[in-house]
């Protein structure tokens, strides 16, 4: 449905397809799939029979629009109804029912649950199957195992051990016999000897008395339980005993699945039909086959490679949600069961639609969505910084999460790249740090076939067959296919199809990188972006960076924060649009029409005489508190067409993605002011808002019932607090829509009732009660208070009333950021850095016609980081800039010609230098560079500098979320050092090494302040408030300091003693010291 | 100033303009030299001038807007196709031609549907707008439009606490540099001993004034800082440097230890520690423990109470002396021990 449209055509999926086509997938077939299993319950004894009906079941559309569903918290969901049978005695009911609600998929291909839009993202698992592996043990010895992996991620062994006996690792712990387990599954011995290839190996081992433990399935069953489960003794074969056994082994790791049966069909060359989904004894059988056979007979290295993506396969949200749902229907069933149990208590009549209606069942269904949603890792919070990051989240691919693999224990080939990811998972794109390598992303061509869960990527054919054919030259091959194929890997155009281009070119041919002669080739890949991911193909001069850089680049564009008047970049490479428009943070004609009016809120539309009200988003806080804005771009009484742009939201413009500003930048260091990295920058970026971002925070609170069962409420009238803390607030406690907040100040005033008792009085109440007679106030002040570096204006107060007592109000403060010292702000070539100083303009060194640089970077920052692409970007962006020019270039340029890229960058520079008759911009000594001078002396510097227009972005790392400082605060229970985290009011880590530095630096006093006042001595910190206030002596106490006393104390948990003696001079007495 | 150094020489400075034109409304291009200059003199005032005036000159700005009833500068007006985020914004930009002194107001009051442009804007007298196209909103729907703005002449910019006003304005960060850009050259003319320079100062405004206005602006304010050097100095301010540089109230020993001071003045004697007399150890263990650390601490005490220490005895306190006499020559009462 979704596919069709760009079958035969080689342009560029929609970004967001991957995970509407798994929706589709599970609303389509993974529903009836599982309406499908959904027994008949029924009651013997009364005659009673329900059943659901896979077919004609039915999704209402949603009750509440998805921006209520934010507001308001709730899910987005729709109903399902689907057509169930009733049999009660002679009575036949057939009824269309509705089994509760589903969560649905919104057009950003996220789900909404309470309010929070999430996302699904792809999991990348071993397929299961069979896996063979040769290894050398420490002897030298080849060692040969097979592995199981079932769908569900169980694995059990078989293995060939050095007396040429053969087991099936079936635990951790445990190995069986191979008979043993052949045996269990059903097959005699006869069956065994007939069905193999080597039958002298089998029988070579099993003496009489192992004979015996094999000759029925029960007493196989029984030895293979008692292995299984490591009891001794006589055991007695009965049902009970087969069931757990079922229930532990065979069911977990003998299931195959689909994609199981056919991988096994396919590697042991069996024609076992598709449907029967469990391992059996002929597999079993085949499987020790071949392992024998590459011991004895072959003895050729038959491995698999487990990295191989053809090995791996895709879990989609599809068939996340199909599990889900595939649980709540057992749960349903239960209920349902339940219910018809007290259906004849009652004697009541009942109709299908009773059977599932009780509170209990109807968000059986929801429950466990919203529990799903809410707890399975690969399900995430929706990253919204900015457009980008929004298309990025749904085609990531993971290789974490339950069956899969944990950051602390991959290997690193698993993280590796390897050749079959080539087209389908981009070899650049991958977090940093323990993660590396195990998320990826899906290259911007590559589409995964929900059937068999594999990762297929775009290649056009050029055999002589298929040119005969003319149509479909477009074909999509999975990583097991493309092996066969040669693969010209050169990055062709798709412009000029099936054209040659020379007698030799290099190709790809089983994982291998060859020249091949034009004739051979088979296929071709399509698009020079067609290896990348959409992070990587946004970088221009891609091909001039290292990878490492490209990879920061990718990750530190999905953090480039909106900013509030966004600028196309000059030099970019042409998927700027695209991914803009996918990430739907625009406002798109659905249909063609007519503007009736536009408003800042919302535009009407008169379309084939209906009118059409299309609401715009307004400052509205995304889930990274980026502000989502979206502007109309339409005039009044325009007529205008199916797939025009209406509003822009953020970071886009014109409809193209604009994460950042073109900022005049020059390589050179300024004072020391760009040393490691850091950024030297001009006011102007500051006061004309350049680099001024938005951000809105949510605050909540909500109003709970106490355990003596009084409410808390919310209030204006809050005793002990100064008027200052409550000016904001309104007369019920609120505080007031745009007013201007600051941190400590209250948000919403709370008290919470207490039982007044004598003691628990605070000093000056007791007193006022004792002079006055005053019944000073018996609740505590919960108020919500604005958290440190919080200060904003209050743009939108929410009530939600769910219950009379249970009150939540939501406060929302938009916060206008300009840059300063301290933000991070980065280019796209993974050149990253901090501010560090903010000069006014006429400071700034100036270029030969006066104009002062905006941003002044280290130059050291680009040979050892080798992004290389950065100086072209800057150098073509002055060009782009003065020419009034935009350039979108694709990658590998360079195949055309020698240094194509430098020759265009620099014929750009020498035309627009001609053009504006600037001879300064071009200078043929040293192109791209320019003699500026400083702008503090008016001296030129020493030597040209590079100077030049880049695209630089400011990232979410802003200090005003960072910064943090303590005097006191919170301690840690046990340790009783200052917590750690700035969310906890924690303190900074004297680590080691900062110990060592102060040690250096010879300033004992200062470390053992550090080491004691301010940390974890109890008595010495309470101490030093009073000497302080006193202005005594600090207090010099000599015991150690808690955590030593910790250490001590687990020492001697561990039977250690840790003491000191002073033994006296003068009499040799002996004073023990405790610490 | 320039001028004057300069008349000694063979001829007269003069400044011209050479080029002059409006490159828009909001885009003024000026280009002058000043000539003839010695060798050197055309870089002091070349820098000096392009400082001045990318710094110093004064521009007119609105600061504040008030709206009607809007209960934040985020919100939405109905019938307005901007927000008022963008009205503010757009405001910021827009380009006034005054010189007044203080603030005054100006509003707006406008009926749509319209579009909005500086033109509307109702100025008081003495202030002008220099481009009337600049847009402000766009009103769709027959409404009442209406703002109220303050304007000031500043300097520089000023990014503003967003304190609540009492009147619901809110303020603009106004940025106030009417110079957008300036450039100086240096052409060094004439042979053999009449070498001199030429300083070409090209000067890019933004309108509200001309690029001759600007230099004129930016010649005197950078006059104006020079003006106190031709003053004679005035005898009251001068800078003194404070000597009293330990102020701790000294309990003990008062009349002694000004004595002390007037010999050493400048030895802080709390930073003098006891370590550094080369006490024997017995003495200045004694010392320690009395919390005895520095000169001043020693000096602090009186007789008794050092006698009063554990373990010290008449030798120590004598020795003390000794070594106190050694070290600071300084007069120390001998009558003490």
């Amino acid at each position: 449905m979704l596919r069709n449209g760009n079958e035969g055509m080689s342009t560029i999926p929609g970004f967001s397809q991957i995970q509407f086509e798994g929706f589709c997938r599970f609303i389509n077939q993974g529903l009836a799939e599982e309406l499908e299993k959904f027994p008949t319950i029924k009651d013997p004894d009364h005659e009673i029979s329900f059943q659901l009906f896979a077919k004609g079941y039915q999704l209402l559309e949603p009750s509440i629009k998805e921006r209520d569903a934010v507001y308001e918290s709730l899910t987005y969901s729709s109903e399902l109804y689907v057509s169930a049978r009733l049999i009660f005695g002679f009575d036949v009911q057939k009824q269309t029912i509705s089994i509760g609600n589903i969560p649905i998929m919104n057009s950003l291909g996220t789900f909404i649950i309470n309010g929070i839009y999430r996302i699904v993202i792809n999991q990348i698992l071993l397929s299961p199957g069979i896996y063979y592996r040769s290894e050398l043990d420490h002897k030298g010895i080849s060692i040969y195992t097979g592995t199981i992996i079932s769908d569900w991620g169980g694995r059990s062994e078989l293995a060939i051990d050095k007396k040429e006996r053969i087991w099936a690792r079936v635990s951790r712990k445990q190995k069986i016999s191979i008979l043993v387990l052949s045996s269990a599954m059903g097959s005699n011995l006869k069956e065994i000897l007939d069905n193999v290839s080597y039958p002298e190996i089998f029988l070579s081992f099993p003496n009489a008395k192992e004979k015996k433990r094999i000759e029925s399935k029960e007493k196989a069953i029984l030895e293979f339980y008692q292995q299984f489960a490591c009891v001794g003794g006589d055991l007695v074969f009965s049902e009970s005993l087969c069931e757990e056994l079922q229930k532990k082994f065979f069911q977990q790791k003998c299931e195959l699945g689909r994609i199981g049966r056919r991988n096994m069909n396919r590697r042991l060359n069996l024609d076992i039909p598709q449907n029967s989904t469990f391992l059996l004894p002929r597999d079993v059988l085949a499987a020790t086959d071949h392992l024998i056979g590459m011991k004895f007979e072959t003895g050729i290295l038959d491995d698999d490679d487990m990295n191989h993506l053809k090995n791996k396969r895709i879990r989609s949200v599809a068939d996340l949600l199909q599990d889900q749902f595939g649980l709540a229907l057992g749960r349903l069933q239960h209920a349902v069961q339940k219910t018809i149990r007290r259906v004849f208590i009652r004697q009541s009549k009942p109709t299908p639609q009773t059977l599932v209606t009780p509170t209990s069942t109807s968000i059986l269904l929801i429950t466990t969505y919203e529990t799903f949603f809410g707890t399975y890792p690969l399900s995430q919070v929706f990253d919204q910084t900015n457009p980008l990051t929004q298309t990025v989240h749904g085609r990531k691919v993971s290789c974490l999460g339950p069956g899969g693999l944990t950051g602390r224990t991959a290997s690193f080939r698993s993280r590796d790249i390897h050749p079959s990811h080539y087209g389908r998972i981009c070899p650049i794109d991958t977090s940093e740090g323990i993660n590396v390598g195990l998320t990826g992303s899906l290259a911007i061509h590559a589409r995964i076939d929900h059937w068999w869960g594999s990762v297929e990527s775009p290649f056009y054919e050029i055999s002589e067959k298929a040119k005969k054919k003319k149509e479909r030259q477009v074909v999509y091959l999975s990583p097991n296919r493309d092996e066969y194929y040669m693969i010209a890997a050169g990055n062709s155009l798709s412009l000029n199809r099936g054209i040659q281009e020379e007698q030799v070119v290099p190709a790809r041919y089983r994982q291998e990188f060859l020249t091949i002669a034009w004739e051979q080739i088979h296929v071709r890949s399509i698009f020079p972006f067609q290896y990348f991911s959409i992070g990587g193909s946004l970088i221009p001069f891609i091909e001039h960076n290292d990878a490492n850089r490209a990879l920061m680049s990718s990750n530190m564009q999905r953090q480039a924060v909106p900013l509030s008047r966004s600028e196309k970049c000059i030099v970019g490479t042409g998927l700027e649009r695209q991914t803009a428009l996918d990430s739907r943070v625009s406002v798109i004609a659905e249909r063609e029409g007519k503007i009736i009016s536009t408003n800042s809120h919302k535009i009407l539309l008169s379309s084939s005489g209906k009118t059409i009200s299309i609401p715009l988003v307004t400052h509205r806080r995304s889930n990274k508190n980026t502000c989502m804005h979206q502007k109309p771009r339409v005039p009044r009484g325009k007529s205008i067409k199916k797939g025009q742009i209406l509003a822009e939201g953020a970071a886009t413009v014109g409809g193209e993605l604009a994460l950042g500003k073109n900022v005049l930048v020059a390589y050179m260091p300024w004072e020391g002011y760009n040393f490691e990295d850091a950024v030297l920058i001009s006011e102007r970026l500051v006061y004309e808002d350049i680099y001024t971002s938005f951000h809105i925070r949510k605050y909540e609170i909500q109003t709970d019932t106490t355990s003596q069962g009084s409410a808390e409420k919310i209030t204006k009238e809050i005793p002990h607090l100064e008027e200052h803390l409550l000016r904001n607030l309104d007369r019920n406690g609120v505080v007031k829509l745009g007013s201007w907040v600051e941190t400590g100040d209250i948000l919403v005033g709370k008290l919470t009732p207490q039982i007044a008792s004598e003691s628990s009085y605070i000093a000056e109440a007791g007193l006022l009660r004792a002079i006055f007679g005053l019944e000073v106030s018996t609740s505590k002040e919960t108020s919500l208070k604005l958290p440190i570096g919080g200060r904003g204006r209050v743009i939108d107060v929410k009530w939600i009333q769910r219950d009379p007592l249970d009150i939540m109000v939501r406060v929302y403060i938009l916060q206008k950021r300009e840059i300063k010292v301290g933000d991070k702000v980065a280019g796209r070539h993974g050149n990253k850095g901090i501010i560090s100083k903010i000069l006014p303009r006429q400071d700034m060194p100036y270029l030969q016609d006066g104009t002062p640089v905006d941003m002044v970077f280290n130059p050291l920052g680009v040979p050892s980081r080798m992004n290389v692409g950065q100086i072209f970007e800057s150098s073509l962006g002055l060009a782009g800039d003065l020419l009034k020019k935009h350039y979108r270039i694709a990658p590998f340029d360079e195949r055309y010609e020698q240094e194509a890229s430098r020759k265009l960058v620099f014929s750009e520079l020498y035309e627009a230098s001609k053009q504006t008759k600037n001879p300064w911009v071009f200078e043929p000594e040293y192109p791209g560079k320019s003699r500026i001078f400083d702008g503090r002396t008016g001296d030129p510097f020493e030597q040209p500098v590079l100077i030049g227009k880049s695209y630089i972005l400011k990232l979410i790392h802003q200090v005003d979320e960072k910064i943090h400082g303590r005097s006191t605060g919170p301690y840690s229970l046990v340790t009783q050092q200052p917590v750690r985290g700035r969310a906890k009011q924690g303190g900074q880590r004297i680590g080691e090494m900062e110990v060592w530095a102060l040690e250096g630096f010879g300033v004992a006093h200062i470390l053992q302040e550090i080491l004691t006042y301010k940390s974890d001595h109890l008595i010495a910190r309470q101490e030093i408030l009073n000497a302080t206030i006193w202005g005594k002596r600090v207090p010099n106490h000599e015991d150690p300091p808690e955590s030593f006393r910790v250490l001590v104390r687990e020492l001697r948990s561990l039977a250690l003693e840790l003491n000191h003696f002073l033994v006296s001079q003068k009499n040799f007495q002996v004073n023990r010291e405790e610490v | 100033m320039v001028r004057e150094e300069v008349a000694g020489s063979t001829q007269t400075l003069q400044w011209k303009c050479v080029e002059s034109r409006v490159d828009s409304k909001r885009l003024y291009y000026g280009r002058f030299i000043l000539s003839p200059l010695r060798k050197g003199q055309a870089d002091t005032v070349g820098i000096a001038l392009r400082r001045a005036l990318l710094g110093e000159t004064e521009g007119t700005c609105i600061t504040h807007a008030k709206f009607g009833s809007v209960p934040h500068e985020y919100s939405t007006i109905a019938g307005i196709e901007e927000s008022v985020q963008e009205i503010l914004l757009n405001l910021k930009e827009i380009v006034l031609r005054s010189n007044l002194y203080g603030v005054r107001t100006a509003s707006i009051c406008v009926k749509g549907p319209r579009y909005i442009t500086a033109q509307d804007i109702i100025l008081p007298p003495s202030v002008e707008i220099v481009d009337t196209a600049q847009p402000i909103a766009n009103l769709t729907e027959p409404t009442d439009f209406r703002i109220e703005l303050r304007i000031k002449r500043d300097r520089g910019y000023h990014t503003e606490v967003r304190k609540n006003t009492q009147d619901g304005s809110y303020p603009i960060d106004a940025v106030s540099m009417p110079v957008r850009n300036v450039n100086y050259s240096i052409f060094a003319c004439g042979n053999g001993n009449a070498k001199y320079e030429i300083l070409f100062l090209e000067i890019w405004t933004n309108g509200s004034l001309t690029p001759k206005e600007a230099l004129y602006e930016a010649s005197r304010n950078l006059i104006d800082l020079f003006l106190p050097f031709l003053h004679t100095e005035e005898e009251g301010t001068r800078f003194q440097e404070n000597k009293n540089r330990f102020t701790s109230p000294l309990l003990s020993f008062q009349k002694r230890l000004t004595n002390l001071k007037k010999n050493k003045k400048r030895i802080p004697l709390n930073c003098i520690f006891i370590d550094q007399l080369e006490l024997p150890s017995r003495t200045y263990n004694c010392l320690k423990r009395a919390n005895i650390h520095t000169l001043l601490d020693l000096l602090s005490k009186t007789e008794e109470d050092l006698m009063r220490i554990d373990s010290f005895r008449m030798q120590d306190g004598k020795q003390i002396w000794d070594t106190l006499e050694k070290h600071l020559p300084m007069d120390l009462p001998k009558n003490k021990f």
